[in-house]
C-alpha cells in the first residue's frame, strides 16, 4: 500500500440473502466501528433477489445496495460486491456475511492487517480460536480446507471463511466462476493462479441462533466438493 | 480398404479439429497452457488407440487374450460415433463454459447499472 491511511478508501460488501431481521445491526455496527478510523468507508449489500426486505432495510441505515435481478448464490453475490469496488476504484474491500456471524471490529482488524502485511488477500480464520464453535463445524470446516488442499493444492486453515479482505491488486485480478458457496476454495486457487500474496488473521465468529440456522451444514459441504471437483475437471477438458 | 484404415479415416477429422482448435484457443489466451497438455494428451490417445486398434487385436488375438471377431462394419459406425459424440461433448462443454461466464458477468453489470440509476 503506498497511499497514508487517511487516504485509503475501503468498501465492505456483504452479500446478503433474506437477512431482513438482521442486516439493519450488522450495518449499523459496521458504520459504528469505522466512523472513528481514517478510512473512507462505503459499506455495499448485494441483495442476492431476497424475498424480504433485505434491500430497503438496508438503504435505510445508509448502505449502497445492489440488487440482484436473479438469485446467483453467495459466490455471484460477493463477485458483484467486488467488482463494484474495482469499479469504483476502491482501495481495499472486505467481505462479511450478513448473519451477524462476523463482528465489524473483525472487519477493521483485516483491513488494518492488510496494510501492515502487503497482503493481497487475507482471510479471517476461525480456526485460529475455534472458541465458540461446535465439534460438527469444526469438522466441517477441516474436511473442507483438506479437500481444497488435495483438489487444489491450496493450505488454508478456514478455506470457508467469509470475511475476507482484498487489495486493490487482488480486486483487479481475482476471478472466479462458481457462484455458490464452493467460490471460497475457487478463489483461493484463482489468488494462487494469479501470484497473490494470501494470508490469515484470526478471528471469533459469532454464534447465535439465527447465524447457525443460516450457515452452511456439513451435508451441504457434499455438493461444494462435488461442484469443485467439477470445476477442476473442467479446468482441465474445456 | 481395411476396415481398420476406414475407422482411422473416419474419425481423424475430428481429431484433428480437435486439436487444431485446442491450439487456436491457446494461441488466441483463451485457454490455459494445463488445458492444451490435457486435450493434446487425450485427443493423442484417442487417436494412438484407434491407429493401432488392428496390431493391438491381432496381438491379443494370437495370445489367446482375445476371442472376438475382428472389426465389423457396425463396430466401426459404432465407434465413429462414440468419437463424435465425444468431440461434440467437448465443444459443448467450452461453449457451456463461456456462455456461462458471459451470463454471470451480464448479471453482475446490469445489477451494478441498475442499482446506480434508483
Amino acid at each position: 500500500m503506498d497511499k497514508r491511511n487517511e487516504h485509503l478508501r475501503v468498501c465492505v460488501v456483504i452479500p446478503a440473502y433474506n437477512e431482513s431481521s438482521i442486516i439493519g445491526d450488522v450495518i449499523a455496527k459496521i458504520v459504528k466501528v469505522f466512523k472513528n478510523t481514517p478510512y473512507s468507508t462505503e459499506i455495499v449489500v448485494v441483495n442476492d433477489a431476497s424475498k424480504d426486505r433485505t434491500g430497503d432495510i438496508a438503504r435505510k441505515h445508509g448502505a449502497t445496495v445492489i440488487d440482484h435481478v436473479l438469485n446467483s448464490g453467495a459466490g455471484g453475490a460477493t463477485a458483484t460486491g467486488l467488482s463494484y469496488a474495482e469499479q469504483k476504484r476502491f482501495d481495499i474491500a472486505a467481505t462479511m456475511d450478513a448473519d451477524g456471524q462476523h463482528s465489524a471490529e473483525s472487519v477493521l482488524r483485516g483491513v488494518i492487517e492488510i496494510i501492515k502485511r502487503d497482503d493481497d488477500l487475507l482471510i479471517g480464520s476461525r480456526m485460529i480460536d475455534k472458541k465458540g464453535m461446535s465439534k460438527t463445524k469444526i469438522i466441517g470446516n477441516r474436511g473442507l480446507s483438506f479437500i481444497t488442499y488435495v483438489i487444489f493444492g491450496i493450505s488454508s486453515t478456514d478455506s470457508q471463511s467469509g470475511l475476507r479482505i482484498f487489495s486493490h491488486r487482488a480486486l483487479q485480478e481475482l476471478r472466479w466462476k462458481t457462484s455458490g458457496y464452493e467460490f471460497c476454495s475457487e478463489m483461493l486457487w484463482r489468488a494462487k493462479q494469479q501470484n497473490l500474496k494470501i494470508g490469515e488473521f484470526p478471528i471469533e465468529a459469532i454464534y447465535t441462533e439465527y447465524s447457525k440456522s443460516k450457515g452452511q451444514n456439513n451435508w451441504n459441504g457434499i455438493n461444494i466438493v462435488k461442484s469443485l471437483l467439477r470445476r477442476r475437471i473442467a479446468e482441465l477438458l474445456g | 480398404m481395411s476396415r481398420y484404415l476406414l475407422l482411422l479415416t473416419l474419425t481423424l477429422p475430428f481429431i484433428l479439429m480437435s486439436v487444431l482448435s485446442a491450439i487456436t484457443k491457446y494461441k488466441l489466451g483463451h485457454s490455459t497452457k494445463n488445458r492444451l497438455v490435457t486435450q493434446l494428451i487425450l485427443w493423442s490417445l484417442v487417436f494412438i488407440g484407434l491407429a493401432s486398434a488392428e496390431s493391438i487385436y491381432n496381438w491379443l488375438f494370437q495370445n489367446n487374450l482375445t476371442q472376438t471377431e475382428p472389426l465389423s462394419l457396425f463396430d466401426v459406425i459404432q465407434i465413429t460415433a462414440i468419437v463424435i459424440v465425444f468431440y461434440i461433448a467437448n465443444r459443448s462443454l467450452s461453449k457451456i463454459e463461456v456462455l456461462e461466464k458471459r451470463v454471470q458477468d451480464l448479471h453482475q453489470e446490469l445489477s451494478i447499472r441498475l442499482s446506480a440509476k434508483k
